[in-house]
């Protein structure tokens, strides 16, 4: 049998790589930078966690919602905010963070800083789901967020996006109404969040104010830094290397919160395209090695 | 057929006066040039005129309506097409894909046409179409950033046309090039306005004005100071002070 | 009672003004979000107190806890915002959370996670007029801004260099084109911020007799939503917005008891004089 902690792992590893694959939409298609993602996590947790314990909502309903609020709320914050400078945005984002997390902190219906408990894994087939079922589950929906996240891509919308990537200024000359695809992506990433949220409270079984901290959106930040902005398979390289690494090695748990710091620091600065972007070592290494061994007969 | 109308257009940079009072129409089927010394004011006014800075003064009609306070994605989607001063394409993306953002204007306003496949056999046909006319046809797949400066200026106009512009402001396109590829961008740019398009085109290159344009406007320092026929600006003295009193 | 909550409103204010004023300036001639500047003003708390430990004397830990500030945030400009300002805006951005967070948690590391006393006296003692109360720590916190202030504002308008940087924060290229070595503005420019920061951190060390590895946080994000506040890069605005969050903290909470965070105070100012002026109190487009 499996071992149920390595399960456990498996499925953190999986609800990171959502949130992290849902702050590069925000950050890599649209080149906005969110640093308080961990808000809408946190959103989603809640409503899932509150739909399910105080208004009785099963497991199936609630995270549908938990994305859809989490979405809506991204829409309220997003479309001012992005029709502003840039630069707002960053900072917007980080008060909402805080903000957010003062709110369940603060507000007694939300639990407090207790949280809420009591929030169960889903159940099926009249009984409740075990934990690989609960993986299985969970890596389904993610493989088809990857879908619907390549069927962007070759759409008009992900077009619009790459544009805006690239030159803001310039899109906009070519017909690409700009805030709307900012925001457009900021709802699909909050969203997706959200759903995230949602998953984690149920697996969790109990939330706490302080899982959802600007630290939380450092986290995830690192994992979309650390395998590449903007790459379709780089957040989720970065979400499964960091999420295993502190759970394989004693020291690095110790030091995660250095360790996540460094690695922003050091990535950007060194090698800004992270992991897998393009110009990377490591790319330019499997480019060379491809050259060598995957062409036949065109090598050096 | 007059296509645009500016009347009396300024703008004003906190307390700098880029623009004053600038007036002038053009006209479909024609290029109108644009000249004057550094700092007169054109890449402002192509800035204001495609929307990508408000304006603080004057009026600004494009086909009869005022596209004064419009946003830049929507004038373009209007049907006024430009390019840069310094060249700037989508640097990553390859010739057919730079095409292809223009192109999508048509989808773009439409949430749920957006959603849609952009690789249609048809369109590919049509931005395929546009990229051969700009003489760009064998480099289609190259990635923009790649291409020669002169490569990259006819990438920008094939993108601009792919908005199906009724107007097309062009700045400074023969900047940077040598003379055979200046030669051949004018002749690209005459074929643009036989098909009945209009063009403002800034330029530094003498020659090039003196040959494409049958009407030129000078700026300097923000204002107009004269308009009229090649020869009648060669020989205007308000305007030889302006080039003269700048090299001075 | 109304004045002393006023009292109270205008020294908090200060100390936001010394914190935020780095930050502006910065954005002002890098446009850059400095949210490492948070992690400065900590590191000048903490410098400051060693060497208060060592000395016991309170100007002394001031002016070491001001180097150290300066030092480090000199280095950071050097090393790790100029190499990269040829990149988007987000890049030296995601560097300076990620030195933020790094600073903390070293903080954290080395000097542990407790909660330090710095108790520094003066020798001053309290202000007491009818039923009106300044602390000590309180009136060197007045002192030390307005002396600051004073010199900032003195740097800016009478000396060559402090001309030179205002012009570099409007225009770089052509402030260059004049002769003016741009990458020395703007190593003083950081020089200065950062020491301010540092000072801030040693008076609120002093103020609350508490140093500790995140006492940085709250301020990060307040600082950068008053520098928006009083519109980016716009000093005089920071000055107006601080002494604004200063005496609404203390008048919604103190006065009016509403029952909200006081931390929040500075964002939903932010939010809602945004709404009304997207450029912040006194910015321009």
């Amino acid at each position: 049998m499996i071992s149920g902690y390595l399960i456990t792992i498996l499925i953190i590893i999986v609800i990171y790589a959502m949130l992290a694959h849902s702050l590069n939409i925000i950050t890599g298609h649209a080149g906005q930078i969110s640093l308080g993602h961990a808000a809408f996590f946190g959103i989603g947790a809640y409503t899932s966690a509150m739909l399910y314990t105080e208004a009785g909502f099963p497991f199936w309903i609630s995270i549908p919602l938990a994305a859809v609020v989490a979405g809506i709320v991204g829409a309220l914050l997003g479309i001012p905010c992005l029709r502003v400078r840039d630069d707002f945005l960053a900072i917007t984002t980080m008060g909402i963070n805080f903000v957010v997390e003062a709110i369940f902190l603060y507000i007694p219906f939300f639990g407090g800083a207790m949280g809420i408990g009591g929030i169960n894994l889903p159940k099926w087939f009249g009984r409740e789901m075990t934990k690989p079922e609960y993986f299985i589950l969970i890596l389904v929906v993610f493989f088809f967020l990857l879908l619907l996240d390549r069927r962007m891509g070759h759409s008009w919308i992900g077009l619009a996006w790459a544009s805006i990537r690239e030159d803001e200024q310039a899109a906009g000359a070519m017909g690409v109404d700009v805030v709307r695809f900012k925001v457009l992506a900021f709802i699909l990433g909050s969203a997706i969040a959200g759903l995230a949220g949602g998953f984690y409270a149920h697996f969790l079984t109990f939330i706490m104010p302080q899982n959802f901290g600007f630290g939380q959106s450092i986290v995830v930040l690192s994992m979309v830094v650390f395998g590449g902005i903007g790459t379709r398979w780089g957040p989720i390289v970065g979400a499964i290397i960091l999420g295993i690494l502190p759970e394989v090695s004693r020291p690095i748990m110790e030091y995660r919160t250095l360790i996540y710091g460094v690695l922003l620091l050091g990535m950007m600065r060194f090698q800004p395209g992270g992991l897998l972007g393009s110009g990377s070592i490591l790319s330019r290494t499997l480019q060379r090695l491809s050259i060598t061994y995957g062409s036949k007969g065109e090598s050096r | 057929m007059i296509l645009l109308e500016v009347k009396s257009l300024s703008k004003e940079f906190g307390g700098l006066r880029a623009l004053e009072g600038v007036s002038f129409n053009a006209k479909e089927g024609e290029i109108l040039g644009i000249i004057g010394p550094n700092g007169a004011g054109k890449t402002t006014l192509f800035n204001l005129i495609s929307g990508i800075y408000p304006s603080s003064a004057g009026e600004i009609n494009f086909q009869g309506k005022s596209i004064l306070r419009m946003k830049a994605h929507q004038i373009s989607c209007l049907g006024i097409g430009r390019t840069f001063q310094i060249v700037r394409p989508f640097q990553n993306l390859d010739v057919e894909t730079n095409v292809l953002v223009a192109f999508g204007h048509r989808f773009y306003p439409s949430l749920w046409k957006s959603t849609g496949p952009f690789r249609q056999p048809g369109i590919i046909k049509e931005v395929q179409t546009l990229i051969e006319r700009g003489g760009l046809g064998p480099y289609a797949k190259q990635i923009a950033k790649n291409l020669p400066l002169g490569f990259k200026k006819r990438l920008e106009i094939a993108r601009a046309l792919a908005l199906n512009p009724r107007l097309l402001l062009l700045d400074e396109p023969s900047a940077g090039l040598r003379f055979e590829e200046s030669a051949q961008l004018m002749e690209l740019i005459r074929q643009v306005r036989d098909q009945g398009i209009g063009v403002l085109l800034i330029e530094h290159n003498m020659q090039v004005v003196m040959d494409l344009c049958k009407r030129i406007v000078v700026l300097d320092h923000g204002s107009k100071i004269a308009e009229g026929s090649p020869e009648e600006i060669r020989s205007n003295p308000l305007v030889i002070q302006a080039y003269l009193g700048k090299e001075a | 009672m109304l004045w002393q909550q006023l009292a109270n409103g205008i020294a908090i204010g200060s100390v936001y003004a010394l914190i935020s004023l780095g930050l502006t300036m910065v954005y002002g001639i890098l446009r850059i979000l400095h949210v490492a500047h948070a992690g400065i003003y900590a590191l000048g708390a903490y410098v400051g107190l060693l060497s208060f430990r060592l000395v016991g004397n309170f100007w002394l830990s001031l002016v070491v806890g001001m180097a150290g500030a300066a030092v480090a945030g000199y280095v950071v400009e050097r090393f790790l915002y100029t190499p990269l300002l040829h990149l988007p805006r987000i890049a030296p951005l995601i560097v300076s959370i990620g030195l933020f967070t790094a600073m903390e948690e070293a903080f954290r590391i080395v000097a542990g996670p407790h909660t330090l006393a710095y108790n520094a006296r003066v020798g001053l003692g309290d202000l007491s007029i009818g039923g009106f109360h300044l602390t000590e720590t309180q009136i060197l916190i007045l002192f030390v801004t307005f002396a600051v202030l004073i010199f900032l504002w003195a740097f800016l308008t009478k000396t060559r260099t402090g001309l030179a940087m205002r012009a570099c924060a409007q225009d770089p290229e052509t402030t260059s084109s004049f002769g003016v070595n741009v990458s020395r503005i703007i190593a003083i420019n950081f020089l200065i911020g950062s020491a301010m920061a540092g000072a801030a951190g040693v008076l609120i060390g002093v103020y609350d007799n508490q140093v500790w590895p995140t006492m940085g946080s709250i301020p990060a994000y307040k600082a950068l939503a008053i520098v928006v506040l009083g519109g980016l890069g716009n000093i005089p605005g920071t000055v107006l917005a601080s002494i604004v969050v200063g005496l609404a903290e203390t008048f919604f909470i103190g006065v009016l008891a509403i029952p909200f965070p006081r931390d929040a105070v500075a964002f939903v100012a932010m939010i809602l004089v945004l709404m009304f002026k997207p450029y912040g109190l006194l910015g321009k487009a």
